[in-house]
């Protein structure tokens, strides 16, 4: 039951992940593959008007996560303070940015809020990565399941860590471009024109560049976490991962050389999916390792609610997803295939 | 509570409060307002009738800029339970994670799906779809105060809940956890001053209107609507939602009944005071002038029941706040009977088919639109105020519940950022629906928009050769 709520809870952050994840990938590249105010607006009404859908996902993942494993909650939220409360300022930035950058047909208005929006994506890209690198690499854990960091101190991987050291950066990096890829793969899928063009070439590069740094991070990984990977070769759902991310890859590859778009996006979905899915299933019980004590670290099977929690999440847990995914099939329906600026002008007027 | 300004207990409970506050500005009138959407696009389809869309298109524009502040100064509220308040979370997620987490799966994607397709997607979606992208959004926005109301009755009043080995809480009966009897009040009273929000700035917008002399349909549409829901959403705050909030007080926290009326000793015949203001130190209400045996009948239903004072409990058990819960309490109900009276009397003009010609009365009602967010506030202050000095009550105290790693440097530094970002969007929020609300509904609308696409298209010409 408890190794089913990680995955279920895993599997909300991954979706979540995905899905906004091609908005803070579209959000960056914004300044690169739109140039004039038409192309911009065609950018914006690509993230549809389901960008707080996405959004909600984590919102989702935060409430399991306080229903399921509410002692990792308390311990994870109130530690990683400073990063959260960032991300939170940025979420709040780019909503901001989206919803009221149409509102008014100024050069300056519009220029001051594509700043914001693209500047709180880059940002969010770049925490939500090193927020990955530390969960991967552990966190300061004392005794009595506390810790706190600063955001940084001596940079190294051991004992009292911060937020950002050579290896969060490096995944944070990772991310950056990881989310670009799939953000720019796609914008090539939702628009037409010279976006569409720029997007499929950014896109390419993005993903070329991925290889070297999804080595350097393995090996690096291998050094920071010398641990994992003799449980993880055990656990099938790191081999299963694996798997999922190099067929994604081969998709890809022909998605971008076929020019099949749809296929190109779905890959890159299934590629994170993949990446994700290995690192959540390696790392697995642990939720939470200590970089003091080993005997510090969470593990999902100490820190789960009572039974009864789990048992009655669920039975209502898959309902309310099955509500969710048919609001989202009704409304995507409705907005398939290339984005029109003027049919779909989301506030631009 | 340690109130020293360099505690970090301190200031996570003073950042909680303000970005709770603040963020409740926002979705008392997204939930006030959603029926309203929901109605007029429903008279419009069975009408046919093209000033009920108006009024949806017009009215949508409103709400979606107050449902993304809505939305994005909520997100840092649950987050805030892991950050700020580890030490609850701890005790207590095992219970109130389930409510956390329904809200995000039931009301949170409905309402989400929706919402775009609310405001911009009625092209897309065609007429019937529109409607039920009202409905949709209506229902989630009402499905999260549901979940949120009963999260916050499990602290008014916990029940449904077992004590774990390690000392915390876990669900034991989920079906006493969601249907906990304050939460059920509370929804009742809560909802329905969130619609005497949206009324009253439905109604202050059609004052204005008829005021200016401007979009005459649209704005007898607002009025007639406005006044209605107005008059019937205040007597439901009243009665019986707040009457039986009353009771409820009366029977499970005694306490904070006699703190929220400054009763120090008690009595029979207890009443309620019109003018005095509280003076803790010398544990008695100053100059009072009482209404009596109101109290007693608030509590019980007899004008010479007895009511509970202060000093018959430790001290320890009272509010640490006494000044302010009783401010919060009075000035509620203070509003809340004038929005009954002004409400009522407006219909009454309405009906006579005087409003229209009533300057007085229209000003009055152009200006009241701001007292319903102030009366929603102090309620939920005399709700939280009056709860302390518990986290859950009986359970936890609040002294307990906060993140004792973070520093009290941690904790100024979001607040400073809190509040600096608060006041951007507050400023933006007032410019835009400004704006939207000076450029009216009228037809005219769409002329302008088709200049604007011509000059749009201009101006990406001209860049072009630049």
């Amino acid at each position: 039951m408890i190794a089913i709520w990680y995955a279920v809870v895993s599997f909300m952050l991954i979706a979540y992940v995905i899905l906004d994840g091609r908005n803070f990938g579209a959000g960056m590249l914004h300044w690169f593959v739109a140039r004039t105010p038409e192309e911009r607006r065609q950018v914006i009404a690509a993230m549809g008007p389901l960008w707080s859908w996405h959004e909600v996902w984590l919102v989702g993942f935060g409430g399991a996560l306080v229903a399921v494993f509410p002692r990792l909650m308390a311990s994870a939220f109130s530690g990683y303070y400073l990063a959260l409360i960032l991300i939170l300022w940025c979420l709040i930035l780019r909503g901001v940015s989206i919803e009221v950058g149409g509102h008014i047909n100024d050069r300056l208005w519009q220029g001051f809020w594509y700043f914001v929006f693209v500047s709180s994506n880059f940002l969010l890209a770049i925490l939500f990565g090193a927020a990955a690198g530390n969960v991967a690499r552990g966190v300061p854990l004392d005794g009595d399941g506390n810790f706190s960091m600063p955001f940084f101190t001596d940079f190294g991987v051991r004992g009292h860590v911060g937020l950002l050291d050579w290896y969060t950066v490096s995944v944070a990096v990772f991310a950056v471009d990881l989310l670009a890829a799939h953000g720019a793969t796609y914008l090539a899928l939702k628009t037409e024109g010279p976006v569409h063009d720029r997007s499929t070439r950014c896109a390419k590069y993005l993903w070329v560049a991925i290889v070297p740094l999804f080595v350097l991070i393995s090996v690096e990984s291998f050094f920071v976490r010398p641990d994992v990977p003799g449980r993880a070769v055990h656990n099938p759902v790191c081999w299963f991962g694996l798997l999922v991310t190099l067929i994604s890859a081969a998709m890809l590859i022909s998605g971008f050389s076929t020019r099949r778009e749809m296929r190109a996006f779905l890959a890159s979905n299934f590629l994170i999916v993949g990446l994700l899915a290995t690192g959540g299933a390696a790392i697995f019980p642990v939720m939470l390792h200590s970089t003091l004590a080993p005997e510090n670290s969470l593990s999902a099977y100490a820190i789960a609610a009572n039974h009864t929690a789990l048992v009655v999440a669920s039975i209502w847990w898959p309902i309310g997803f099955a509500l969710a995914i048919a609001y989202f099939i009704f409304i995507s329906r409705r907005y398939v295939g290339k984005v029109s600026v003027k049919r779909d002008n989301q506030g631009f007027y | 509570m340690n109130s020293s300004l360099s505690d970090p207990a301190f200031w996570s409970r003073f950042q909680f409060g303000f970005t709770l506050v603040y963020h409740y500005l926002f979705p008392q009138l997204t939930m006030g307002l959603a029926w309203f959407l929901v109605y007029w696009k429903w008279r419009a389809l069975r009408t046919g009738d093209e000033k009920y869309n108006e009024a949806v298109r017009f009215w949508a524009k409103v709400f979606g800029v107050n449902f993304a502040v809505g939305v994005v100064t909520g997100i840092p509220m649950e987050f805030q339970f892991g950050t700020n308040w580890a030490g609850f979370s701890r005790y207590a997620g095992g219970v109130i994670g389930q409510t956390l987490a329904m809200e995000g799966m039931f009301a949170f994607f409905l309402e989400s799906a929706f919402v775009g397709a609310l405001i911009w997607g009625e092209k897309r979606l065609g007429q019937r779809y529109h409607f039920l992208a009202a409905v949709g959004v209506a229902l989630g926005s009402w499905l999260s105060g549901f979940f949120i109301l009963v999260t916050n009755a499990f602290m008014q009043h916990p029940i449904g809940y077992r004590i774990e080995s390690d000392g915390s809480l876990g669900i034991d009966n989920l079906r006493a956890y969601l249907l906990n009897p304050w939460a059920l009040i509370q929804f009742v009273h809560n909802q329905s001053a969130a619609l005497v929000t949206g009324s009253f700035v439905v109604t202050a917008v059609g004052a204005l209107y008829t005021l200016r002399g401007l979009h005459r349909t649209q704005a007898a549409l607002y009025l007639r609507a406005g006044t209605l829901v107005g008059l019937l959403a205040s007597l439901l705050v009243a009665f019986p939602s707040g009457d039986q909030q009353a009771k409820m007080i009366a029977r499970h926290q005694p306490i904070t009944l006699a703190a929220m009326e400054g009763k120090f000793v008690g009595g029979t015949r207890a009443g309620v005071a019109a003018i005095g203001q509280p003076n803790v130190a010398a544990r008695r209400l100053d100059n009072p002038i009482e209404v009596p045996g109101a109290l007693s009948f608030l509590a019980n239903g007899t004008f010479q029941s007895y009511v509970h004072g202060l000093e018959e409990y430790p001290a320890d058990t009272w509010p640490d706040n006494i000044e302010l819960l009783y401010y919060s309490f009075h000035l509620m109900i203070t509003l809340g009977s004038i929005f009954i009276l002004l409400m009522a009397y407006a219909k009454f003009q309405d009906w006579r088919g005087r409003l229209q010609s009533n300057t007085w009365l229209l000003w009055i009602l152009m200006l009241a639109f701001p007292f319903p967010y102030i009366a929603n506030t102090v309620g939920w202050m005399t709700a939280e105020l009056g709860r302390q000095p518990w986290l859950a009550y009986g359970l936890f105290r609040t002294r307990d519940g906060y993140s004792k790693v973070l520093s009290s440097g941690d904790t100024i530094f979001t607040v400073i950022g809190f509040v600096g970002l608060y006041f951007v969007l507050g400023v933006l929020f007032l410019y835009l629906v400004g704006r939207q609300i000076a450029r009216g509904p009228a037809e005219e609308t769409v002329a302008l928009d088709l200049a604007k696409d011509q000059e749009l298209v201009g101006a990406s010409r001209q860049e072009h050769f630049v």
